[in-house]
């Protein structure tokens, strides 16, 4: 991937310009949602179940279409992006779900070089990628387990790996901690800070409240599809450099 | 996408339902060797007649005594004709001892000839069906010659009857083939769901559809090979079966055309037509299961 590619100039990671997103004449998910994020910020997305979280973090990873209105990330209109162009503008991002979608199969070190080997990398940069993501989600002990042998934080650190493993600018996290206890969250937390300050911009979705005030970062809220207040919201500049503090 | 992600997904695919994988082989085998087996039999009746296209139209009994080369001769001038053949008593008496050869002993026995000396013409394509009977008609006043058959009836009857084999094996191999193709379809369809996950993922991670498609395109592609080349198998086994009970059990009809296996073309397109129908299938599930 050429680096301009993956960085688009200095504009901003996320802009969303008055995006809408209907589902049939009477499902409005998303209401004239406008907000920025800058690169290497860490932000939440939070809200009630059904707010519309979801669906915006398909719309920016091109999953779904917006219904009106505009979707810059990464410096590409991804509202307009062909559809030949999605695959290599995904390859830019890293997606995290609730559900960890791990081929049970396969090893965790199968799972992080199978989806190279489809990008069609050379077996060597397979290897040492993969490697490298499991060693920063501090898993590679177990690169030879299967997801089934894993616990439930072990393997949502390896969707971590596996949303890291092609170094991507901007990672979507949608209910990372769902399924987790306390404990977890905040150990995925952390993984998700520590990717963050090494360049990444992380948006993760979430309806933790908790854990977003510990972890004192920005915050969006959806509520019925609309953004609330996002200039209250954000948080000061100072907050985005905050280390992690646990309890 | 590398050639180590290919075959080693499109195996692990096949390995993932091993029984819809051997319902697809079965169901494309046995949709290629219905219709192989009408080409086996209509290629040996083919070979009955010398051609099947063009049977013999006249035969010339001739006398004992006659000179059949001149006869020949004088029939050789007449431009409708693609082939003379003279065939001599010996020649008949060999012919009749290999179709029925429980009767052929006796009839060494007798101290004469039992067949007259025979001339078969065959006509060339263009001529019209009416021209056997003239030159059967015209032969009959020649000397030397006893009688003249014109055999243009039988002939049509035998060209009809193979083409309407030949045409009913098209049918059912079409037929079983649009079959065959549904099932791969329904096999990938299958595949698709207990891969379900895994094409999320590389959808997720940025892989073309290309990639995505690519090992299911080929899983199947091998699955109709692998049918066609089993149909193959299957249809030289029958003829071997068939070409040892006559052997043994000789049969004055059966036993005159069942000599030969199919020609080389039509048993090396069995299993390529059998990969195109596999990988026709697969697109045809892989363009649906992305609609949906």
């Amino acid at each position: 991937m050429a680096p301009e590619e993956r960085m688009a100039g200095s504009a901003p990671m996320i802009q969303l310009f008055r995006v809408c997103k209907d589902f049939g004449p009477f499902r409005h998910a998303l209401a004239d949602v406008s907000f920025t994020i800058e690169r290497g910020e860490f932000v939440f997305l939070t809200g009630p179940s059904g707010a519309g979280k979801s669906t915006l973090l398909k719309l920016l990873f091109r999953e779904e279409l917006p219904t009106s209105g505009q979707i810059l990330v990464n410096g590409r209109n991804i509202a307009v992006l062909p559809e030949s162009q999605v695959p290599y503008f995904r390859r830019t991002l890293g997606v995290v779900f609730q559900d960890f979608k791990l081929i049970e199969r396969k090893t965790v070190f199968e799972n992080l070089a199978f989806v190279q080997s489809v990008l069609g990398l050379s077996r060597a940069e397979q290897k040492r990628r993969a490697y490298q993501a499991l060693k920063r989600v501090g898993l590679h002990h177990r690169m030879n387990s299967r997801p089934p042998e894993l616990s439930g934080g072990e393997q949502q650190r390896t969707a971590i790996a596996l949303a890291i493993v092609n170094e991507p600018v901007l990672l979507l996290a949608d209910e990372p901690t769902g399924n987790l206890d306390p404990v977890l969250s905040e150990e995925i937390m952390k993984l998700f800070s520590e990717i963050n300050i090494r360049g990444t911009t992380v948006f993760v979705a979430t309806h933790d409240v908790e854990l977003i005030r510990r972890m004192g970062r920005r915050v969006l809220t959806l509520e019925k599809g609309k953004l609330h207040d996002p200039g209250a919201a954000r948080e000061p500049a100072l907050a985005q450099e905050a280390p992690f503090l646990p309890g | 996408m590398n050639s180590r992600y290919l075959f080693g997904e499109a195996w692990a695919i096949a390995k993932s339902g091993p029984r819809h994988t051997a319902v697809a082989v079965a169901l494309i085998a046995l949709a290629f060797y219905v219709p192989g087996l009408f080409a086996l039999v209509s290629r040996n009746l083919g070979r009955l007649a010398g051609s099947a296209r063009e049977p013999t139209a006249v035969i010339l009994t001739l006398d004992a005594a006659a000179d059949a080369r001149a006869i020949a001769g004088r029939l050789a001038e007449d431009p409708r004709l693609a082939r003379i053949t003279i065939v001599g008593s010996a020649a008949a008496l060999e012919r009749f001892r290999r179709a029925y050869p429980d009767l052929g002993s006796a009839i060494s026995e007798l101290g004469e000839a039992p067949f007259p000396p025979t001339i078969e013409v065959t006509l060339k394509p263009s001529t019209r069906p009416a021209a056997a009977r003239e030159i059967a008609a015209d032969a009959r006043s020649w000397p030397g010659v006893d009688g003249a058959e014109s055999e243009e009836e039988f002939a049509k009857k035998f060209r009809d009857g193979v083409r309407l084999l030949r045409g009913a094996g098209l049918f059912l191999g079409a037929l079983l083939t649009v079959a065959a193709i549904l099932s791969v379809a329904s096999a990938v369809r299958l595949a698709l769901d207990l891969h379900r996950d895994e094409v999320e993922i590389m959808r997720r991670m940025g892989a073309t559809e290309t990639a995505i498609r690519a090992p299911f395109w080929l899983n199947a592609t091998f699955e109709g090979l692998a049918g066609g080349a089993l149909a193959l198998l299957l249809l030289y086994v029958t003829y071997r079966a068939a070409a040892q009970v006559l052997s043994r059990e000789p049969h004055p009809v059966l036993s005159l055309f069942w000599v030969g296996f199919l020609d080389l073309p039509t048993a090396v397109a069995l299993p390529l037509v059998g990969g195109a129908a596999g990988f026709l299938g697969s697109l045809l599930s892989l363009s649906r299961s992305r609609k949906s």
